[in-house]
């Protein structure tokens, strides 16, 4: 019951006492603390001022470290994106420029936004690979409905769907233009150029592929 | 006199380039106020306004004006020929300019390599002299160099030969700098596709002034109409109209031995009168009230500012108009005393007889100090700008006395609050920077003399005093204006008590101490004898002699600054930073502005 009372009331402040600052005769009198603020911005202004005109300030990117101007005047001038940013889709090629997808459709069950719509088809009579592969005769991703979450490119067994472009799905002005079609995704180069893998390992024929060869070996 | 058409041709032709002075200056200054803020601040600010240009013509743009100038050299050699007399004044003015353009150039074509790499032979030429303030130095070596052997070989036979040297030499390096600093410029970006003309951002004003021009041009239902589209007006025209009385150059003799444009190129004696004839005044309007004017339509502005809040139908507007009429009628008050003490020692009320004065004794600042500055506080307040906007209070009252303008009308009062600033730096400058007058430049050229001692003497051409002078004026009302920026965006806004407190107990006991302070020195002086009073000139003399060397001194720093060469770190530790660099970094895509 002691401490029950105890604990009631005000609480005791607990602290340490912070002097008020110094009502010195500069600061009461204003004008050597606007002189000492004008010096401030003037200094920014001439400095800014000068790189500016002279062409010499910091390039945003590269020498972000360094005081001055650091911003980056979009669209002409553009900060690329981190290597592992996921941007635009893209679908990979094999050798001979076929789609590496095999249509298996684990990428559109993994997507949660359900934005990748793939009609399956089998290869001709005649055909290798036929009844060993299948390929999309189709393969649509709705770029206004995907999350960029990447679900796609961790499900996908065949390294056939990467995010690795380092373009961002532009503003364009229809919803239509969103819609991108497979001519278009496996147009789209990786952030080295190149429109293989880097990943062959999954390559029919490598050691590290899981099945059979074409061959049926 | 009567009033004849050339009379009333010259006071329209005046009036316009006041106007269109008072104009420019203050679209330039709503855009540097808004550039000026962001670099403060580390940002680039609006420069996005772009006129692209073909590159033919961009190359011809450089090469134009150096053409030109290389013509008028070219034809002042050959064709006139000056007389004897005139042979070692030229020769010095050509060595001077030649050298100056010569460092110029190479100065700016030495940073320019700095920054942007070496492209050509020439190029690492420069680059292997290194620092750019190296070639500054060397000019400035060479300056003085030219002006001392000058001087001390004035009158020997040998001096004639160095004399000429001297005037060949100069001239030529005045053309090969001009010429070849355009050429050179004219080469460096022949491979650009087009050049994008930002003029540093100066034409996003005027874009966004065509902007409000066809913005929607709203008036809230129950306003009253009328003198809701009258106050802009009352607001701007005040505004623009006193620099009618502050003269911008010195009056221009036509007549003084032989009449018509040829006395512009002779001397004038120093005190010469124009005959009203022959001479035209740089100054609009020609009152003996001067001053009075000046703060009698300056006084108008209020009703503009008050009438809007007025006539607006918003509480947040009538508010705004009252704060703004309070506080103009109060800073008026500071303003209209403080320069009581000035007048006492012009004796004049006539700001071409106060530049006079200046220009004759010692400029205003040095003899009313206090004034100046109580002066400038109380015009900044006048303007309503930032410390002192509390009209517009935008945290509290939404934008004062303009919340319900828009378009045209808005940027109205907008420009109106510019060109306060622009007429007050050109009165601040007349009155207390001595207007169009330079130190030791007087009607018959430059004379460095202190105390009697003459130092250095050089009659000028009427014309080119003149125009030197008002080019002093347009110099000194622009940095007076950007020192208002400048506090703009260094200080934080008073609060209204403050605001008041200020003005009335603070500034205005100050300045009437002024004005006994002013009256009880003028006295002491006036009684004293000539012995005071040749003292008094002496010490004016070395205000000038200061205004000179400070003046000398900030240029060379300010050149030294400037070429100063810029080392940055670079960081390449992200993704984004090495592709950056494999890119060539991304300021090569830079905005030129």
């Amino acid at each position: 019951m002691k401490n029950e009372t105890a604990a009631l009331g005000p609480k005791k402040v607990v602290g340490v006492a912070v002097p008020r600052p110094q009502r010195t005769a500069s600061v009461q009198t204003y004008i050597p603390e606007i002189a000492k603020g004008l010096g401030i911005t003037m200094k920014h202004f001439f400095q800014n001022t000068k790189e500016m005109a002279f062409g010499q300030r910091n390039d945003p990117v590269l020498e972000g470290i360094e005081d001055g101007i650091n911003c980056i005047s979009y669209p002409e001038q553009k900060r690329p994106y981190p290597a592992r940013f996921r941007g635009v889709h893209r679908l990979t090629q094999r050798d001979d420029g076929a789609p590496r997808c095999v249509a298996c459709l684990c990428c559109s069950t993994a997507c949660p936004a359900q934005c990748i719509h793939i009609e399956a088809a089998e290869y001709p009579e005649g055909d290798p690979r036929r009844g060993y592969e299948r390929f999309p005769q189709r393969f649509v991703i709705d770029e206004l409905r995907c999350i960029f979450c990447g679900f796609c490119v961790e499900a996908c067994p065949v390294d056939a769907i990467r995010m690795d472009t380092g373009i961002h799905a532009a503003p364009y002005d229809s919803r239509e233009q969103f819609i991108f079609e497979k001519e278009l995704l496996m147009g789209f180069p990786g952030r080295d150029g190149s429109h293989l893998t880097a990943n062959p390992r999954h390559e029919p024929g490598e050691s590290s592929h899981p099945g059979l060869d074409r061959d049926h070996h | 006199m009567p009033l004849t058409i050339v009379m009333f041709l010259l006071f329209v032709l005046k009036a316009f380039v006041v106007v269109m002075f008072a104009m420019n200056v203050a679209v330039i200054l709503t855009w540097a106020d808004r550039r000026q803020g962001a670099m403060i601040q580390d940002r680039v600010g609006p420069n996005r306004a772009v006129a692209w240009i073909p590159t033919k013509v961009a190359q011809g743009l450089a090469l134009g004006p150096a053409i030109a100038v290389v013509a008028a050299v070219a034809f002042v050699l050959v064709k006139l020929e000056p007389p004897p007399e005139e042979l070692a004044p030229r020769a010095m003015l050509f060595s001077q300019l030649g050298i100056l353009f010569t460092w110029l150039t190479f100065v700016v074509i030495a940073g320019k390599v700095q920054t942007r790499g070496v492209q050509s032979s020439f190029d690492a030429w420069l680059y292997s002299l290194g620092d750019p303030r190296r070639i500054f130095y060397a000019g400035l070596f060479a300056h003085f160099l030219a002006l001392f052997v000058g001087l001390a070989l004035n009158d020997s036979s040998f001096g004639t030969q160095i004399r000429d040297i001297g005037y060949g030499c100069g001239a030529g390096l005045l053309i090969f700098s001009v010429l070849g600093g355009a050429v050179y410029a004219a080469l460096s970006i022949r491979n650009e596709p087009r050049i994008g003309l930002r003029l540093a951002g100066l034409l996003h004003p005027a874009a966004d002034g065509l902007k409000t021009i066809f913005k929607e041009d709203f008036i809230p239902p129950n306003a009253d109409k009328f003198l809701h589209s009258l106050a802009p007006f009352i607001s701007f025209f005040p505004a623009l109209v006193v620099m009618a009385v502050i003269p911008f150059g010195d009056t221009l003799c036509f007549n003084v031995d032989h009449g018509g444009l040829g006395a512009l190129m002779t001397t004038v004696p120093r005190d010469s009168v124009c005959a009203a004839a022959g001479s035209v005044r740089l100054q609009v309007v020609d009152l003996d009230v001067g001053l009075l004017y000046f703060f009698a339509l300056a006084g108008t502005g209020i009703v503009g500012a008050a009438l809007a809040g007025w006539a607006s139908d918003n509480k947040y507007s009538l508010l705004g108009g009252v704060r703004a009429a309070s506080q103009m009628v109060s800073y008026e008050v500071t303003m209209g005393l403080t320069l009581v003490g000035a007048v006492m020692v012009y004796g004049s009320l006539r700001v071409d007889k106060m530049i006079e004065w200046q220009q004759h004794n010692a400029w205003g600042i040095f003899v009313q100090p206090v004034a100046f500055f109580l002066f400038f506080t109380a015009s900044v307040a006048e303007s309503k700008r930032i410390p002192f906007d509390i009209p517009e209070g935008e945290s509290e009252i939404v934008a004062g006395y303009f919340t319900e303008y828009a378009g045209m009308k808005f940027a109205m009062f907008f420009f109106a609050e510019y060109i306060a600033v622009v007429t007050s730096a050109g009165l601040m400058s007349a009155i207390f920077l001595g207007g169009w007058d330079l130190p030791f430049l007087y009607r018959d050229g430059l004379h460095i003399s202190i105390g009697g001692t003459v130092l250095f003497e050089q009659a000028l051409p009427h014309v080119l005093v003149v125009v030197v002078g008002a080019l002093g004026f347009v110099l000194k009302t622009l940095t007076l204006c950007w020192l208002q920026l400048m506090i703009r965006w260094t200080l934080p806004r008073f609060r209204y008590d403050q605001l008041m407190r200020l003005g009335w107990r603070k500034l205005l006991p100050a300045s009437l101490a002024n004005v006994v302070a002013t009256g009880v020195i003028v006295m002491a002086i006036v009684s004293a004898g000539p012995e005071v009073g040749k003292f008094m000139d002496l010490l004016a003399d070395y205000t000038k002699a200061f205004v000179a060397l400070a003046g000398l001194g900030g240029f060379i720093y300010f050149v030294v600054f400037l070429a100063k060469p810029v080392h940055k770190r670079k960081t390449l530790s992200s993704s984004s930073a090495q592709y950056a660099a494999a890119a060539g970094g991304t300021r090569s895509a830079r905005m030129s502005a």
